[in-house]
């Protein structure tokens, strides 16, 4: 068992579900900001949650993923979401109490916006688990 | 922690990957429990220690 596997060797389900998922989600989020008059009221709604399969099939393939790794990787994955759920949980609060101060502009201030912050603290906890665990 | 790991290994001229695949585990991580960088689980210290006929204690030793 060799954790630095061929992309190809990943789960199915991962491998297909990520790019459905993400190619569904833009598409579906430049569809909405450009049609603000387009359908209204549950058909809308009905289209913003089109990716929400796409992403249920990336997740299967995630968990399974997470099930084939052995003890160290599972650790070196805990301690890369122990520091970004925590702060994407703090700029999510702080987000809402800004919001609670003053009105926002949701065009540049969303919770939408909030999802790169979680890649990247996911990034560099991994990044410092990586370098404390691996020896190479 | 530290461990004989890499010693016993030698002995029986085996290659990290080689005992990975016997532990069920990835190289990588065979390489930080030898370079003692990852502390392994009692059931995998256990598997190790049975692997090589030996205890626990006769592989892993904690450090004073």
């Amino acid at each position: 068992m060799d954790n630095r596997r061929p992309l190809r060797s990943l789960h199915p389900m991962l491998l297909w579900g990520f790019p459905l998922w993400a190619g569904t989600y833009f598409a579906v989020r430049v569809w909405l900001e450009g049609n603000p008059g387009g359908p209204e009221g549950m058909s809308r709604i009905l289209v913003a949650l089109l990716p929400l399969p796409f992403f249920l099939v990336m997740l299967f393939g995630l968990v399974t993923e997470v099930r084939r790794m052995d003890e160290m990787h599972r650790r070196i994955q805990f301690e890369a979401l122990a520091v970004a759920f925590p702060v994407t949980l703090v700029l999510i609060m702080t987000l809402g109490l800004v919001e609670v101060a003053q009105p926002l502009d949701a065009r540049n201030w969303s919770f939408r916006h909030i999802w790169p912050f979680l890649v990247l603290a996911y990034s560099i906890g991994l990044a410092f688990a990586m370098r404390r665990y691996h020896a190479e | 922690m530290k461990t004989r790991l890499r010693e016993l290994r030698a002995e029986r001229g085996w290659s990290q990957a080689e005992l990975a695949e016997r532990l069920g585990v990835s190289r990588q991580t065979v390489n930080s429990i030898e370079t003692e960088r990852y502390e392994p689980s009692l059931s995998l210290a256990f598997r190790v220690a049975a692997l090589f006929g030996a205890t626990v204690e006769q592989v892993f030793q904690p450090t004073t």
